[in-house]
């Protein structure tokens, strides 16, 4: 069984520099934008100290630099402007809507470096994360397109090339964050195309997450798409249990079983259940245990205890179980 | 009533002065006493600036609370407040956290309420923020089921609610903005509500964010309440044909000025604005108000709508031959 985070991790909370801050004064010509970016990566290496500290086998960046997931892919794709600020489905943050003006176009990787720095930095090994095509242009407009179809795919196109940038770096597996498909998921025959678009030519392991609802709908054609880890939430998607009888023997399942977004503590036998409930369907070395969803909804100190948590009910699971 | 009543939705900007007293207590340079006299100074300025503007159904600028959830959950038994939580860019803000059974020690807005009310004769809104949205925008860590907390959440707005009545508050208005992010659950909120306002004597407003209310919308037009208030300006007056496809003998309050824009509204757009409602609901049950509340605007800016949503009223009254 492996330990693993769906993305993103509280920003500020921890002993080193504040980020809070630091914005705070660039925003008022404080101080430059070269700082800010210092700032970012001390942070950077607390959350990736902070989640080794926890045991968790297999970390992110804790995606600190992003302002959203929508946000940090469309700012550095050509085409894009960013317009006001939307709510992100049912939570109450949100996120800065990108607006497709003109044709798209992919200039250049956008997470590489942070991969590559995360790698460096990290105790534990590093996956990159990528918001996935159909989210991003579900949480976008697009008023340069005629309409979604031909918008979705030039964008899975643009995002199979950051994909092929990340592959050079031969990380452990690349994760594609695609919650939106749970939302409207009599889209799928698009979200295949889509996917497909997005993953020719990718050879290393490659993840699907989704998040805050389960795969009603999706069920079995999801399992078939070319991923090797499904990442499904088990915690806001509880139907999952009963909705999946049957799971695909080569593939490994994502089991979101800790809650991100609620402070209460789950117990370590409450984990351990959740893991015997999927038993029947996965072997417990094709399983990665996580939280629900990324843990910025949580406030700092309660975002690391429930790693610890989740470590722990891991262990009891593994002793149990095996 | 009326016809077309002007009223606003609840928060003010907090002026510059009041903002930095709220640091300087946080960090312990001033005392509780000094930033409750300039709450106390600011909420007459707005009460002064609504009566000279001359909107019919006050509020009083909530220049008390910094959140319109934690305002109540840190004044509430069975909550304590997390850390800091992103809400979006830089924001931050401390989420409540139930972790008990929820409960009033004492009444938490009165005061205030009976402060306002005192410096006008023009009717002053009691402003709650209602159960669901106290409950969704918490982190719950006691009751068994989301629906457990709302209801029981209810129980404590129906306390402060009634209050407000005794003391005299001839309107309440009950926020509801969590709602729109989930229509599905919108006959939780009712059935909330209906605890809330069961048998209360006053008029009852009941105030909702855009939201995709389409297929939920009879559940919309059978809330518990007398008057429906809707964001419409930033969603460019889509509700308007929900509306003039189901019809309501309800009031709707209509919000006419986007409270997320720098700029400042035209009379002539306002004005088109309400011929719109108006040729869904008759003046008497029409009401007009800001998309939301003004907070994130400027004390300037938020003066300026103000002025030109009122301005724009007069002018349709007056065209119109309405009293």
């Amino acid at each position: 069984m492996i330990t693993t985070v769906v993305g993103h991790y509280p920003k500020v909370g921890g002993r080193g520099p504040n980020l809070r801050t630091a914005i705070a004064h660039y925003e008022v010509g404080r101080i430059s934008l070269e700082e800010v970016r210092r700032v970012q990566d001390e942070v950077t290496k607390e959350v990736l100290l902070e989640q080794a500290r926890a045991g968790i086998d297999l970390v992110t960046d804790g995606q600190i630099r992003w302002e959203d997931g929508q946000t940090y892919f469309a700012r550095r794709i050509r085409g894009f402007t960013i317009n006001g600020l939307v709510r992100y489905f049912d939570t109450n943050t949100y996120y800065r809507q990108p607006v497709a003006e003109g044709r798209l176009a992919w200039t250049g990787p956008i997470t590489l470096e942070d991969y590559r720095f995360a790698r460096r930095h990290s105790p534990r090994p590093v996956k990159p994360v990528v918001t996935g095509p159909y989210t991003l242009a579900r949480l976008s407009l697009h008023p340069a397109y005629p309409d979604r179809e031909p918008f979705l795919l030039h964008l899975a196109e643009i995002l199979n090339q950051e994909l092929l940038a990340l592959q050079k770096e031969n990380p452990p597996l690349i994760q594609v964050d695609e919650p939106a498909i749970l939302k409207w998921p009599h889209d799928f025959p698009l979200f295949r195309r889509a996917m497909e678009r997005l993953t020719r030519g990718v050879t290393v392991p490659l993840a699907l997450y989704t998040w805050f609802r389960d795969i009603n709908g999706l069920y079995p054609d999801l399992f078939r798409l070319p991923f090797q880890v499904f990442g499904l939430d088990f915690v806001m998607g509880k139907g999952n249990y009963q909705i999946i009888r049957d799971f695909p023997s080569d593939k490994a399942l994502g089991l979101g079983c800790v809650d991100a977004r609620n402070t209460k503590m789950e117990t370590v036998e409450e984990i351990v259940e959740a893991v015997r409930r999927v038993r029947p369907l996965v072997g417990l070395d094709r399983l990665y245990l996580s939280p629900s969803c990324g843990l910025e909804y949580l406030p700092r100190d309660r975002a690391y205890e429930k790693l610890v948590r989740l470590v722990e009910g891991a262990k009891r699971a593994q002793e149990v179980l095996a | 009533m009326g016809a077309l009543l002007t009223t606003a939705v609840g928060s003010y900007p907090k002026p510059e002065r009041l903002q930095q007293a709220r640091y300087k207590v946080a960090r312990g340079e001033m005392s509780p006493e000094e930033l409750e006299r300039l709450e106390r100074e600011a909420t007459a300025f707005w009460i002064r600036a609504q009566e000279e503007i001359g909107l019919d159904i006050l509020v009083d600028g909530e220049q008390y609370r910094g959140d319109m959830v934690t305002y109540f959950a840190e004044n509430l038994e069975g909550f304590t407040v997390s850390g800091l939580v992103r809400s979006y860019g830089n924001r931050y803000y401390r989420k409540p956290i139930a972790v008990g059974p929820v409960g009033r020690r004492a009444p938490l807005t009165l005061r205030w309420w009976q402060f306002a009310q005192g410096l006008t004769g023009k009717p002053v809104k009691g402003m709650l923020t209602g159960p669901y949205t106290m409950a969704d925008w918490s982190f719950n860590e006691y009751y068994p089921t989301f629906t457990d907390f709302v209801m029981a959440m209810a129980h404590v707005v129906r306390e402060e609610a009634m209050d407000l009545v005794k003391a005299g508050a001839r309107y309440i208005q009950i926020d509801e903005p969590a709602v729109s992010a989930r229509p599905e659950e919108m006959e939780l909120a009712s059935r909330a509500l209906g605890v809330v306002t069961k048998g209360l004597d006053c008029v009852v407003i009941t105030h909702m964010c855009y939201g995709d209310f389409a297929a939920v919308f009879p559940h919309l037009l059978a809330l518990p309440v007398h008057v429906l208030d809707v964001e419409m300006a930033n969603s460019n007056y889509d509700l308007l044909e929900l509306f003039r496809r189901h019809p309501t003998d309800k009031t709707v309050a209509m919000g006419v000025i986007d409270v997320h824009s720098h700029r400042i509204e035209t009379v002539e757009q306002v004005k088109a604005a309400i011929r719109r409602g108006l040729e869904v609901f008759p003046p008497e049950r029409l009401w007009i108000d800001p998309d939301c509340g003004l907070k994130t605007r400027t004390v300037e800016e938020a003066l300026a709508k103000l002025r030109v949503m009122v301005t724009a009223v007069r002018e349709v009254k007056e065209e119109m031959g309405l009293p």
